[in-house]
């Protein structure tokens, strides 16, 4: 079933909301962490309702808002959202709490709100959706299922489906992560640095979300044709025999397909099937990276689906994230993501 | 009793992060809940916390919570009566 994309709200470590120009230049990041950039929450929310919410639930929700608005539907049929950290500051408050404490009773506040859902319960309390509320956290298809999970409330009759991602890094999570040496220093967001690739990765973050419809609109961004999970497949050869089954399924042949966006994160070992890919089937595409702008995470596809939204509406691939280009309008685009060998196809067109 | 109930909204804007109204916006006997501070009902357990770990005070009916917790007065007064058992 072909989803039209109506609309799209991104906070990520690059200014992706309130600003009408498309990645004309990038926020770079000498060290090893990509924060969101924030917006003021005041016209957001209001403040009672802020006082209780930590920073992953804000911009997450803000981001939802902004996807809302810009679609300009007001009544939602379904919420469907993916996380693979989930909540991670208010998990470790309420840790840490626990340790500390030394009395019966812990302050019940950041507990109740340190559970995976907590972001798709206060969309669903702000907006007054009381409809089908669910989220996926299933490490780096995160955002995949909880797509499919749109796609079948569609399927089942529902009009408009709010479907997001996101993901924080907290502190303590960082700091633990950085003592098992899994980031590497001095990414400076440069794409030539990515497709050399070194080892470790960039810490990222970031929350997505889009509003889906099967009614054809006049000002929808695009189309989401199709997406797939595939679960650790053995090699290169393997992953291009389901690309190619994926597209075959969708009645598309490998030369359609325009623009490649692909989740290459720079780690040489993890990115070596994807280059491997890039030089096995994409030789005639132009090829797009999204991981030097907000960096790996879980639900880091998100970014890439918000990516490939704007390219088709706008139809152009800005500079500043083009690794290989091939001058091709982008009529069809095939977002390819791995995150540590979960493997995940989603495929776009035009409107 | 006063320096109690300055005590207590202090403790109570720390513990429930109110950001949206200042302490001296607040009168000691102006309801808490809905019209008053609007807290709603995990601000209520918050409080029943508060309670425990502040003034080791167990709320035995919590159908008493209402009226306990009524205003910065009410909690006060109960907290003083509780004490001194």
């Amino acid at each position: 079933m072909e989803l039209f994309i109506k609309g799209i709200g991104c906070i990520s470590p690059q200014l992706t909301y309130d600003n009408p120009d498309f990645l004309p230049g990038i926020k770079k990041y000498a060290g090893n962490r990509m924060m969101c950039i924030e917006p003021d929450y005041a016209p957001y929310f209001d403040a009672g309702s802020l006082r209780r919410m930590s920073r992953v639930v804000k911009f997450s929700a803000a981001a939802a808002l902004i996807a809302l608005k810009d679609s300009g539907i007001t009544q939602l049929d379904a919420i469907t959202t993916g996380t693979g950290y989930g909540l991670l500051e208010n998990s470790e408050k309420f840790l840490k709490s626990m340790a500390e404490s030394t009395g019966p009773v812990l302050s019940p506040t950041s507990f109740i709100q340190s559970t995976h859902n907590t972001v798709g319960a206060t969309i669903a309390l702000i907006t007054g959706c009381n409809a089908h509320n669910n989220t996926f956290s299933h490490k780096g298809f995160s955002f995949e299922s909880a797509l499919i999970d749109a796609r079948l409330m569609v399927a089942e009759g529902a009009t408009h489906v709010l479907v997001g991602a996101h993901d924080e890094i907290s502190e303590k999570t960082f700091a633990l992560m950085e003592k098992l040496d899994v980031f590497r220093n001095n990414n400076e967001a440069d794409i030539n640095a990515y497709e050399k690739g070194s080892s470790g990765i960039v810490a990222g973050e970031g929350a997505a979300f889009f509003i889906l419809s099967d009614k054809k609109g006049e000002s929808d961004y695009g189309v989401l044709m199709d997406n797939i999970i595939f679960y650790h497949p053995e090699n290169a050869i393997e992953v291009k025999q389901h690309i190619e089954a994926f597209l075959e399924k969708n009645k598309l042949a490998l030369e359609n397909i325009d623009v490649v966006i692909s989740g290459i994160n720079g780690d040489a070992k993890e990115d070596a099937v994807s280059h491997e890919i890039n030089h096995l089937l994409f030789a005639h595409q132009t090829i797009v990276l999204f991981k030097h702008l907000c960096g790996e995470y879980m639900t880091a596809s998100s970014f890439g689906f918000w990516l490939a939204a704007k390219i088709l509406l706008a139809q152009q691939v800005p500079e500043t994230v083009i690794l290989k280009n091939r001058h091709r309008k982008p009529g069809y685009i095939l977002l390819y993501n791995v995150f540590q060998n979960d493997h995940s196809l989603m495929l776009f067109k035009a409107c | 009793m006063e320096e109690l109930m300055a005590t207590l909204k202090k403790e109570i804007f720390e513990q429930l992060n109110l950001q949206h109204v200042k302490p001296e916006d607040i009168a000691y006997d102006q309801p808490l809940f809905v019209e008053g501070l609007g807290l709603d009902s995990i601000d209520a357990l918050e409080l029943i916390v508060l309670l425990q770990q502040k003034y080791g005070i167990k709320l035995a009916n919590p159908a008493e919570g209402p009226k306990i917790f009524y205003s910065i007065k009410t909690m006060a007064e109960y907290i003083t009566a509780h004490k001194k058992q």
